[in-house]
């Protein structure tokens, strides 16, 4: 099967993908551990003041944390139980954040709600406040809040929308499994989508390495002119928005600017089918399919996980780790971040758990840059990371914004090719905390 | 199970395989080897010894250069071996061994260590140490190239070296190790018979069928012969086939970037056409093909971004034209890598790559304003 001459974007590489040990798996509901978990702030925004303390009862999908602010989003308790209490703990990116922490109830009720109005007779103001009520994020991996997507700016249409179904990452297959599980229910997402913001056109962009995936959303989209499915170059990163955008329509987002630009609004697949929830049965995000795979785990598996489950929880239900496993990884392998214990909750972002044995994992001591120029040949946004890096070794941090280091998104193709191992995406992060320092 | 420890680094957490230093390094020696075979075969033993003395001068100056400053003895990484055969390349089949020592001393430990290292250097060091030479007072003992095939009637395995002939100012002499005179023919190079003013038309139009024999009838080297490598010259160079093919594997390997050698033999050949020069027989004599894939590639001393690439390699086609042209020098590929080594960091600083989506399209990089206002921030 070629994987190549599809509509795919300049730059990028081809690392190797190991869909394979979970692409086969069904979704099964991962186990109920003895603690809940759930951080308050899981977005990208301002972090939510917690509606409740210790002692009170929740119930499954009542709001347990909510902001004033706008780009922000709710979250939801994803069990039934009680609030044993509210303190910080240490989140998947290392740092610390409050969290709700609760005791499930041993029994686990079925999740009961209702629409706010016929799916028929929703208004593109009604699915913004949907999305909002339902805390919906971008569950492929960055977590941006949806309603605030859904809300474009007036002298910006929207005519395209988007269902990023590329699933670029190495490993990760829970999109790949949700498609071929509830294709139905990710046309009816993409078709609300549209409706919220008055969009003529819907395309499910999907890699080259899940042909019956497209097969069936193809079949599935038949007999419906304005939606398409095409078929996508497997290459990383496919998925990055403004790459996928400019694949699928040849439109380019300028540097520094929203997909809106150029009147294209980016979804996520789980988003989309969790929109179609939330619109339908008024089921707020709380819980979401994970992956958790590689050659560090025993069973590789796909699971549909309450937000708040601790990795531990998922990775004893995959089998355990093999001997010799030395990195768990929070998403997938070239964005995600690596875990120093197995203790920080799943949270709507979390796409997959990746454990990787030391056949997998090539950490070395870091080599003077040697100008090689790689990076800059597989920079999908045409930056020069060789000179990030350079301009923050010497704290030019005028030159690390000149070199890019505001356009980049992190996708780690530099490092990955990096002879001399440079920990690029690190320099990259330091010089936008400073940057945004300097110009405050 | 659970109190396992796991490695916490930044992500990526993939690595491409087989993508390190070692690699490329050992790449390059890969794809010089038809060369060596090639100057092995033409030469005979002599180059080896020099290659030997070569890699084991590399070798030391890097341990001690390390050793003086402080820093990790990194020839793991396969750099200084590069360093040593490329040098190696550089000079005539008979240089006495003891002047190789000093060349290759001056490529490692200053052109390269002193700088601060692999990465660090601004010249191509095989290059800095080859002219270093040429412009020192060991320059004679590397002027004088050989007949191809001398061994045939010294030996294949007699070690040969130039030395100064006492009797007469100037004059060299062609000695075994014990310093008994021996008879080598010496011949010049096509380039610097070029530079002796016969026009080239006769090699264009001359009788000699490609290849047949190794001069023409008026007396200079056939395309064909210099093709292959029966052409006086530096060890490396001679073999332009040899050179080729090890070329095609780097850029299969994808260790050296096309566009240098493209642009740089491109511009090359364009100015020996519109001034009426024959350029195949300039493109296959001297350096220039030595020069295009393994010298002006080398990645710490060439630009980064695509466009300054292309200006770069367009400059050095540039200058080596020219030097070939209107200067004395028969041949001046070294000196014009050498120029466009130390722009090479001028042009990565101020010819701009537009960025993914960058509407108003700009040739220069502009530091952006609160780096221009506030320049205590700015340490450089």
């Amino acid at each position: 099967m070629s994987t190549k001459g599809y509509k795919t974007f300049k730059g990028g590489i081809h690392p190797p993908y190991f869909k394979e040990l979970a692409c086969g798996k069904p979704i099964t509901p991962a186990p109920l551990p003895d603690e809940i978990r759930i951080p308050m702030s899981q977005h990208v925004g301002a972090p939510n003041e917690p509606l409740v303390s210790a002692g009170d009862r929740v119930e499954v999908g009542q709001k347990i944390g909510e902001s004033q602010a706008f780009i922000s989003a709710p979250v939801h308790s994803s069990v039934s139980g009680t609030v044993k209490s509210v303190e910080e703990i240490t989140v998947f990116t290392g740092a610390k954040a409050k969290a709700v922490i609760i005791t499930p109830d041993a029994e686990q009720p079925a999740f009961s709600g209702s629409p706010a109005k016929p799916v028929g007779d929703l208004t593109p103001e009604d699915l913004r406040k949907i999305a909002r009520d339902a805390g919906l994020v971008g569950m492929g991996g960055a977590a941006f809040p949806t309603h605030v997507k859904l809300t474009p700016p007036k002298d910006k249409p929207i005519d395209t929308v988007i269902i990023n179904a590329c699933e670029c990452e190495p490993f990760l297959t829970c999109d790949h499994r949700t498609m071929l599980e509830r294709p139905e229910d990710l046309i009816e997402g993409l078709l609300l989508l549209m409706k919220a913001v008055e969009a003529k056109r819907g395309i499910i962009g999907i890699e080259a390495n899940k042909m019956d995936a497209v097969e069936l959303m193809q079949r599935k989209a038949s007999g419906k002119a304005e939606l398409s499915v095409e078929i996508l170059d497997v290459k990383y990163p496919e998925g990055a928005e403004k790459q996928l955008i400019f694949a699928l329509t040849g439109r380019k987002v300028p540097p520094g600017k929203l997909p809106s630009e150029v009147g294209c609004l980016v979804q996520n697949v789980g988003t989309a089918v969790a929109l179609y929830e939330a619109a339908t049965i008024g089921k707020p995000l709380y819980e979401r399919v994970v992956t958790v795979t590689g050659n560090g785990v025993k069973t590789p598996s796909n699971f549909l996980v309450k937000v708040g489950t601790p990795v531990s929880t998922l990775i004893e239900a995959a089998g355990g780790l093999v001997e010799g496993t030395e990195k768990v990884i929070m998403g997938g392998p070239m964005t995600g971040w690596a875990q120093a214990d197995l203790n920080a909750p799943v949270v709507k972002g979390t796409s997959g758990i990746v454990a990787l044995t030391a056949e997998l994992v090539d950490v070395r001591e870091e080599h003077a840059c040697v100008r090689c120029g790689k990076c800059v040949d597989v920079c999908p946004m045409f930056l020069m990371p060789n000179f990030i890096v350079d301009a923050v070794k010497k704290e030019e941090w005028g030159k690390a914004e000149m070199w890019g280091a505001l356009d980049c998104f992190e996708c780690g193709c530099c490092s990955y090719t990096c002879p001399a191992y440079i920990p690029h995406v690190e320099y990259v992060r330091k010089a936008k905390a400073e940057i945004s320092a300097l110009k405050k | 199970m659970a109190e396992k420890k796991t490695l916490k680094t930044v992500s990526p957490h993939l690595h491409e395989e087989g993508q390190t230093i070692e690699r490329a390094m050992k790449d390059v020696l890969i794809a010089l080897v038809p060369a060596a075979i090639a100057a092995l075969i033409v030469y005979g033993m002599n180059v080896v010894y020099i290659f030997a003395v070569s890699m084991i001068t590399a070798a030391l100056s890097e341990i001690v250069m390390r050793k003086i400053f402080k820093r990790k003895v990194t020839l793991g990484d396969m750099s200084a071996m590069v360093t040593a055969v490329l040098f190696a390349f550089l000079l005539p089949p008979t240089t006495p061994l003891w002047v190789v020592a000093i060349g290759c001393f001056i490529s490692v430990a200053i052109g390269k260590e002193l700088f601060g290292g692999l990465g660090k250097n601004i010249f191509n060091p095989a290059l800095f140490g080859r002219v270093a030479i040429m412009l020192s007072p060991l320059w004679i003992y590397t002027a004088k190239f050989p007949k191809p095939f001398f061994w045939k009637s010294v030996g294949f395995f007699t070690p040969i070296s130039v030395g100064i002939d006492e009797t007469v100012a100037g004059r060299v002499v062609y000695q075994t190790l014990a310093g008994n005179p021996v008879n080598v023919v010496t011949s010049a190079t096509p380039l610097s018979l070029l530079k002796s003013g016969k026009m080239l038309t006769n090699v264009v139009t001359g009788p000699t069928p490609v290849g047949a024999t190794w001069v023409t009838s008026s007396g200079k080297p056939s395309l064909g012969s210099l093709f292959l490598g029966t052409q006086a010259g530096s060890i490396g160079e001679i073999s332009i086939l040899a050179l080729l093919i090890g070329a095609i594997y780097l850029l299969y390997k994808r260790t050296i970037d096309w566009r240098i050698p493209a642009g740089m033999i491109g511009m090359f050949f364009f100015i020996m056409l519109v001034t009426w020069n024959h350029p195949l027989y300039q493109l296959f004599s001297g350096g220039l093909v030595l020069g295009a894939f393994y010298m002006a590639t080398d990645w710490t001393t060439s630009p980064v971004s695509k466009r300054a690439k292309w200006i770069y390699a367009f400059g050095i086609g540039l200058f080596v034209a020219l030097i070939r042209l209107v200067s004395p020098l028969p041949e001046g590929v070294a000196i014009a890598i050498l120029h466009w080594n130390v722009l090479t960091l001028l042009l990565d600083r101020y010819i701009a790559e537009p960025k993914f989506g960058q509407v108003k399209k700009s040739w220069f990089n502009k530091l952006p304003s609160y780096a221009k206002t506030a320049p205590a921030q700015e340490k450089s």
